[in-house]
């Protein structure tokens, strides 16, 4: 917390006696068992928390590599083999390496040596579409050091290199892509509620910087005939694009009318697994029959 | 409607310029369409002025509502304020929390008012989802002064907190805490950053201004056409030599694009005074030589883009220069090594 000190000189009078009685406070303050005993708590319990959070990132990597593994694996080489032309070697060095590039452009990621380092470009894409590029300059040295980047300030870039930037190359690039790629998944959802469903929206969308709690009011009629919903999207997950909680409430007076609970019924699971944009796509062809 | 709510209102729609009296009185959305269409705007502002604090009247608009049309004012208008940047930390281990912008306003204000008494705070959303909030202040025995208001421009999320330049300092810390409560912040601490450019200041600290990454690919540029002054064509081959170098090297440290908008950098020096001359009053001294140094410009790093293809200045400019808005500082202080 920002304090200043304050340095108060004072020979005699009121000042010097509320010194004193400050000084003295200060002291008794010190040797205090019961206080001790609860900052102890407190320090135990902190040291639970970061416990229960690596857990639950380890078992989130876990579903996720068991979710990858289930794709095929792209950059699994059939051992290498010496063939007897050295001519026909090289070009099948030279096929692998242009499947290697493409492999990798598919991803989003492109690297261009500099003088210092290396300058690594994310490319994000959500649905097929292509969204925002952000890169980030390394400087080859020991230890790698970021140079400039220009990932948003939201993004929880130092954590990251924090973590993996020297243990885990690899694995540094593939978590920073997943954080832009499902931020940018968000905000594309985000922009294109606002923009190409806003006939929808009773109240304006709401959203945080990293598009992580949206909150907007909406109606599957814009003619305003029918009942609003008040949703209300988490996404706890910075790596996912879809929420991992909706809440939808009622907000006119009174009661809540029983097709109102039936709709709500039965939009709450779309919003689980349907991007938003396909959510209100479905309103609207529900509407146009 | 109070007296003090009415003279606030009609001196706020006075410092309008009357190009936009209409458009920000529809964002306001106090007054009606059919309210708004009764006031002729071709008159001279004190009686449209006067029209707008009737028509208030009539409504009963109190100064909840006014402080809105001050806070709408300021984000619609180019104001001459300076703001200064601060950033917020957090304690180490905590992670990016979800941030909900409606507890952050309800934190804050708790915070704030469970602080200082008679202290008047409104909050308004901007278009770029950051929240700007108003603070007018009063003291225990005045109430609050809302011609000496304090803002605070916030974007979730980040750590950053735009504060335009407070004449009321002692409530500074107070301040902090709020913020730092309701944010979830642990520490505070001033950046050396400040310009009248609230966007430009935006800019650097978010880095939007479009660095230019792919200035490692770029061959060079297509050279102009240069006076056929020199008939020598070895002299005309350096001149564009040393042209294309001069636009190269502006072009790998600026980029492409229009810099962001600050009007000065000043740099303290605390360094020993060096010079050529043995003799002489200031030579070989110990102590530092202490000056200021202030650069300032109406746009100064476009100016400083400009310096060395002017022919002003030798490319690459010193780093000291050309750092402003990575480091995102424009005060610095520069100490012997």
């Amino acid at each position: 917390m920002a304090s200043s000190q304050k340095h108060v000189f004072s020979l005699t009078g009121v000042l010097y006696q509320l010194e004193r009685l400050e000084a003295r406070d200060q002291r008794s303050a010190k040797p205090q068992d019961e206080h001790q005993g609860l900052q102890d708590s407190e320090t135990d319990l902190e040291a639970k928390i970061r416990k229960l959070r690596k857990l639950r990132d380890e078992l989130r990597t876990k579903v996720k590599l068991h979710e990858a593994s289930a794709r095929i694996p792209i950059t699994n080489l059939e051992p290498y083999e010496p063939l007897k032309n050295s001519e026909e070697n090289l070009e099948m060095k030279l096929e692998k390496a242009k499947a290697f590039f493409q492999a990798f452009h598919l991803t989003g990621l492109s690297g261009k040596l500099t003088t210092k380092g290396v300058c690594i470009c994310f490319s994000t894409a959500f649905e097929g579409n292509i969204l925002d590029s952000y890169y980030v300059d390394l400087i080859i040295k020991k230890p790698l050091t970021i140079h400039r980047h220009s990932v948003p300030v939201f993004i929880p870039l130092e954590q990251i290199a924090a973590k993996y930037l020297e243990t885990n190359f690899q694995h540094f690039v593939y978590s920073l892509s997943e954080h832009l790629n499902a931020y940018s998944g968000r905000k594309y959802q985000a922009d294109q509620l606002q923009c190409g469903f806003s006939a929808f929206l009773a109240r304006p969308l709401q959203r945080n910087s990293l598009c992580t709690l949206l909150s907007f009011t909406y109606t599957t009629d814009p003619s305003g005939k029918s009942f609003p919903f008040c949703a209300r999207l988490v996404y706890q997950d910075l790596t996912t694009t879809l929420p991992t909680n909706v809440t939808i409430t009622y907000q006119g007076t009174g009661a809540t009318p029983a097709s109102w609970e039936d709709q709500r019924a039965a939009h709450e699971p779309l919003f689980y697994k349907n991007a938003l944009y396909k959510v209100f796509e479905s309103f609207l062809r529900v509407r146009e029959n | 409607m109070d007296e003090i709510v009415a003279e606030f209102i009609r001196r706020t729609i006075l410092k309008i310029p009357v190009a936009e009296i209409g458009k920000i009185l529809r964002i306001w959305n106090f007054l009606s369409e059919s309210q708004l269409k009764t006031i002729n705007l071709q008159q001279c502002k004190e009686n449209v002025s006067q029209d707008v604090v009737e028509l208030c009247k009539k409504k009963r608009a109190s100064m909840k509502e006014a402080a809105i049309l001050d806070i709408i004012y300021h984000q619609t208008c180019q104001i001459k304020k300076i703001w200064i940047v601060y950033k917020m930390t957090k304690a180490p281990g905590e992670e990016v929390d979800l941030s909900d912008m409606e507890e952050f306003k309800a934190s804050f204000k708790k915070v704030l008012q469970r602080a200082l008494k008679n202290v008047h705070i409104s909050f308004r959303d901007s278009e770029d989802d950051a929240v700007w909030i108003r603070i007018a202040w009063g003291t225990p025995y005045m109430k609050p002064n809302q011609y000496k208001t304090t803002y605070v421009v916030y974007h979730s999320q980040t750590p950053f907190v735009f504060i335009s330049h407070c004449q009321i300092k002692k409530y500074i810390p107070e301040l902090w805490q709020a913020l730092m409560t309701a944010g979830n912040y642990h520490k505070i601490r001033q950046m050396e950053l400040r310009s009248l450019y609230l966007d430009s200041l935006k800019a650097i600290v978010f880095k939007q201004y479009n660095q230019d990454f792919q200035t490692y690919y770029l061959t060079p540029l297509e050279e102009e056409n240069s006076e056929a002054e020199i008939v020598d064509p070895r002299i005309i081959h350096e001149n564009m030599k040393e042209k294309e170098r001069i636009q190269r090297v502006t072009r790998e440290t600026f980029g492409d694009y229009v810099q962001p908008r600050i009007e000065f950098a000043q740099y303290k020096l605390e360094t020993k005074f060096k010079t050529d001359c043995k003799n002489g009053i200031l030579a070989e001294r110990e102590e530092p030589f202490r000056c200021l140094v202030k650069f300032s410009s109406p746009h100064l790093l476009e100016a400083l883009k400009s310096l060395a293809p002017a022919g002003i200045a030798d490319a690459p400019l010193s780093p000291l220069l050309t750092c402003i808005p990575h480091k995102a500082m424009n005060y610095f202080t520069i100490r012997e090594k």
